[in-house]
């Protein structure tokens, strides 16, 4: 039975796990510090995985724990050394991509996002990922009049940055 | 067009991680050891009602309350402390439990400073029995040694005594602000920017 959950979750996990990669670029800024909330997260993941019924698709599952992890559960650890910053990052996104609006786009947006508090980013991050209000709501705990404040607040902040 | 929309395109379109995890490498951080807020308080939490067993359970010599007429007291704040530290142990392990990744992200916080609040509680609660009966020891000793003095005197030695304990009840109020200064600081951020959210409703 756990031998099976396990093979479950591995599969489940490994096609998915480019959201909490994602997730660990918003609120993390360089490479120990990512591999460090990732690890985490997995942990959270995994424990909480016998809970998961599957009335909800696992993706969706996976924002919640990740999130939550992320915004309330994560300290940073005192083995990250703050060395690499977000160069780290910014050559990875050369790597596969040609078109070089986009990269420069994507690099000026998460410099962005990086400068907005914990809520505002998972705000963004959940926008950024298309989810409906609802969802966002849900996941946050906030009323869905109050996510509409509150996201487009976030996203004025996140323009102010972006277009000086 | 909105200028966020084109970014989000941008988004969309941004490479996968390069440095994907296979199946043996997430199987080995998921069984790795959690560093998580939860897991700390957890065990400082452990540790404090730990640090206050001795206290709990210290055999002390009660000759000294017999002569002070005050026995009755050292006995009734003794056996409450057994039901205290009984209630708080469980509704700190019944908060903690509770504490799930799975709620939303503002249920998850309250739950997380709620667990935290048991301890603290509970600590003030004993810190307060002790006060109590330090205070009444004073307040008979004082009467009994000094019998002879004036009431100005007498004053005057119960206030250097409520002043100590003063002092020592701030070091400890410190003591706490700054644990849950270091623990909590982020969390307690992140829950006011929800909880404001939630006031202008």
């Amino acid at each position: 039975m756990q031998k099976d959950l396990e093979t479950k979750f591995l599969s489940d996990f490994e096609q998915n796990q480019n959201i909490v990669h994602k997730i660990c670029r918003v609120y993390t800024t360089n490479q120990d510090a990512h591999n460090d909330l990732f690890q985490e997260i997995t942990i959270q993941l995994w424990k909480n995985y016998p809970k998961f019924r599957g009335d909800s698709k696992f993706s969706t599952w996976m924002y919640r724990v990740a999130l939550n992890t992320a915004i309330s559960l994560y300290r940073k650890s005192t083995r990250t050394v703050k060395t690499q910053d977000f160069s780290d990052f910014a050559y990875k996104i050369k790597a596969t991509d040609y078109d070089d609006t986009e990269e420069v786009q994507l690099k000026s947006l998460y410099s962005a996002i990086h400068q907005l508090n914990d809520i505002d980013k998972a705000l963004i991050f959940l926008y950024l990922e298309d989810k409906p209000y609802k969802e966002i709501s849900e996941t946050l705990g906030i009323s869905s009049v109050n996510a509409r404040v509150k996201m487009s607040r976030a996203k004025e902040k996140l323009k102010k940055t972006l277009n000086p | 067009m909105d200028l966020l929309d084109n970014y989000k395109k941008a988004w969309k379109n941004q490479p996968k991680e390069t440095n994907k995890l296979s199946a043996v490498e997430i199987y080995k951080m998921a069984h790795s050891r959690s560093s998580s807020i939860v897991k700390w308080i957890f065990i400082i939490g452990l540790i404090e009602f730990l640090i206050m067993i001795p206290f709990i359970f210290m055999d002390t010599d009660t000759k000294g309350f017999e002569e002070l007429n005050i026995l009755w007291l050292y006995e009734t704040i003794n056996i409450l402390s057994y039901f205290i530290a009984a209630f708080f142990v469980t509704k700190f392990y019944l908060n903690y439990k509770r504490i799930s990744t799975l709620d939303n992200t503002k249920t998850l916080m309250a739950k997380i400073v709620k667990t935290r609040r048991t301890v603290r509680n509970y600590i003030f609660t004993l810190l307060g029995l002790m006060s109590v009966l330090i205070l009444v020891i004073a307040f008979s000793s004082i009467n009994n040694q000094f019998s002879d003095k004036t009431i100005l005197f007498k004053t005057g030695i119960i206030a250097i005594f409520i002043f100590v304990g003063a002092i020592f009840l701030g070091l400890v109020w410190l003591f706490y602000q700054l644990l849950y200064g270091i623990l909590l600081k982020k969390l307690n951020r992140n829950y006011k920017e929800l909880a404001k959210l939630d006031a202008k409703e």
